[in-house]
């Protein structure tokens, strides 16, 4: 590669890429959506509807933490998150996930900012759904007005958005990284070369 | 509302949310949601759409009711224990909880059921001026979408014949949809590169989405109307 501007630049097949991986999330968020629609119902006589949705909460930031591990340059979190909001909004969600996915996004960014961009790892897509988890948690608590609610309950809702963020976005995410590392389609990408068995009698 | 250009449309409806978010004021919130509700009657919407979108709305608003009402701040009677607490303020919390969800469900609707998202897509290249390999990669990659659906359904059928029933984030379910999402993005940038696609040459606009000095002003109006909803109620 020839200097630093030709590395961290982006080329027309990243943006679909990235596009293509925020749809493929999307369609399992809004599965899990449904499920999770019908669990908030089901809680509501209890008052404990909002975690029905605090469940699948890390589904949002899977795309995001994978497509840093594949690319592995900065900037790649934000804009995957950020690509993935504008996506949403073309399938009908409400304007506010433009703004939702900008803090989300900057959380996710600082995850990875943090190892200065050098560790791509499980260790690093976890802290980079921890701060996801932190910043949107912040973000939520103002638009639902949580300061309107109990502490105890509070303090519930972070931890199972914490739980679902490092599961999804962390760990499976990481894995999901690693499988399709292996398949060898990523060989064009910074990842590839760490986990593809090169073999020559394959070309 | 549908006139008006959509990238300020967005701007318009976005500021005022974001505002909302740092206020507690029950009464706003039903009169946006109120008002909302009024001008999307003068615009010529589809209602069976609005209908749809608003059912998930509805069971928000109601759970967050309740949660606002059994969970307020110093109530103090922990996840578990029974009612009997329905003081005035309980109720009055709840409404606080609820009514948000309206009103920014109010403002939602308000985009969403008046904005054609082709149209939204061209004004954001035209008039905020995303980056072109952003505008249309992300056209290419929302155009993938019901092959997705169809990859996922197949891949899912696959994994049936052999008798694996994998659960719907099983990554021996994605990883396969994953490699067709790279596959993918490499065919649909060749194939958009090879007929001369190219972010930096001078490119002509085959539809214009016009501008009008009402379209600045939409973002102000809708501000201005907030703040003085916050003054006044």
């Amino acid at each position: 590669m020839s200097g630093k501007t030709k590395r961290y630049a982006w080329q027309l097949k990243d943006i679909i890429m990235i596009g293509i991986l925020g749809v493929l999330f999307a369609l399992i968020y809004l599965g899990a959506f449904y499920i999770g629609m019908a669990l908030q119902g089901a809680l509501t006589p209890f008052g404990l509807a909002p975690f029905g949705l605090e469940f699948m909460y890390g589904v949002w930031f899977m795309a995001a933490t994978l497509a840093a591990f594949i690319m592995q340059k900065p900037g790649v979190a934000f804009v995957t998150e950020v690509l993935a909001a504008f996506l949403e909004l073309l399938m009908g969600n409400f304007p506010i996930v433009i703004t939702t996915g900008i803090i989300q996004g900057a959380g996710l960014e600082l995850g990875f900012a943090v190892f200065r961009y050098k560790k791509y790892n499980m260790l690093s897509m976890c802290v980079s759904a921890v701060f996801a988890c932190i910043l949107s948690f912040i973000w939520t608590y103002f638009t639902n007005g949580y300061a309107a609610l109990e502490v105890g309950m509070l303090v519930g809702m972070f931890a199972v958005r914490l739980g679902t963020s490092l599961l999804f976005a962390g760990v499976l995410s990481n894995l999901l990284g690693k499988g399709l590392a292996r398949t060898g389609v990523l060989k064009g990408y910074p990842v590839g070369a760490k986990y593809v068995h090169q073999d020559i009698m394959d070309d | 509302m549908k006139k008006i250009n959509p990238s300020w449309k967005l701007i318009g409806v976005l500021a005022p949310i974001v505002i909302l978010a740092f206020f507690y004021n029950i009464t706003l919130n039903f009169v946006i949601f109120g008002g909302c509700l009024i001008v999307l009657a003068f615009s010529k919407i589809r209602w069976s759409t609005a209908l749809k979108i608003m059912i998930p709305v509805a069971i928000l608003a109601v759970g967050m009711y309740v949660t606002g009402m059994k969970f307020h701040a110093g109530a103090n009677i922990g996840i578990g224990t029974s009612e009997g607490f329905l003081s005035d303020v309980a109720v009055e919390n709840g409404l606080q909880l609820g009514s948000r969800v309206l009103a920014f469900a109010g403002l939602g609707l308000l985009f969403v059921t008046t904005t054609d998202i082709m149209e939204l897509v061209r004004s954001l290249e035209q008039q905020l001026h995303f980056p072109v390999k952003f505008v249309y990669g992300l056209l290419a990659a929302f155009q993938i979408l019901p092959n997705m659906q169809q990859e996922y359904r197949k891949t899912k059928a696959a994994f049936w014949a052999r008798g694996v029933y994998p659960a719907a984030v099983s990554p021996r379910l994605l990883v396969p949809l994953m490699v067709k999402a790279v596959r993918w993005s490499e065919a649909l940038a060749a194939a958009m590169e090879s007929k001369g696609f190219d972010e930096k040459a001078q490119r002509t606009i085959y539809r214009r989405i016009p501008v009008r000095p009402v379209d600045y002003a939409f973002p102000f109006l809708t501000t201005g109307l907030l703040i003085l909803g916050l003054l006044f109620l």
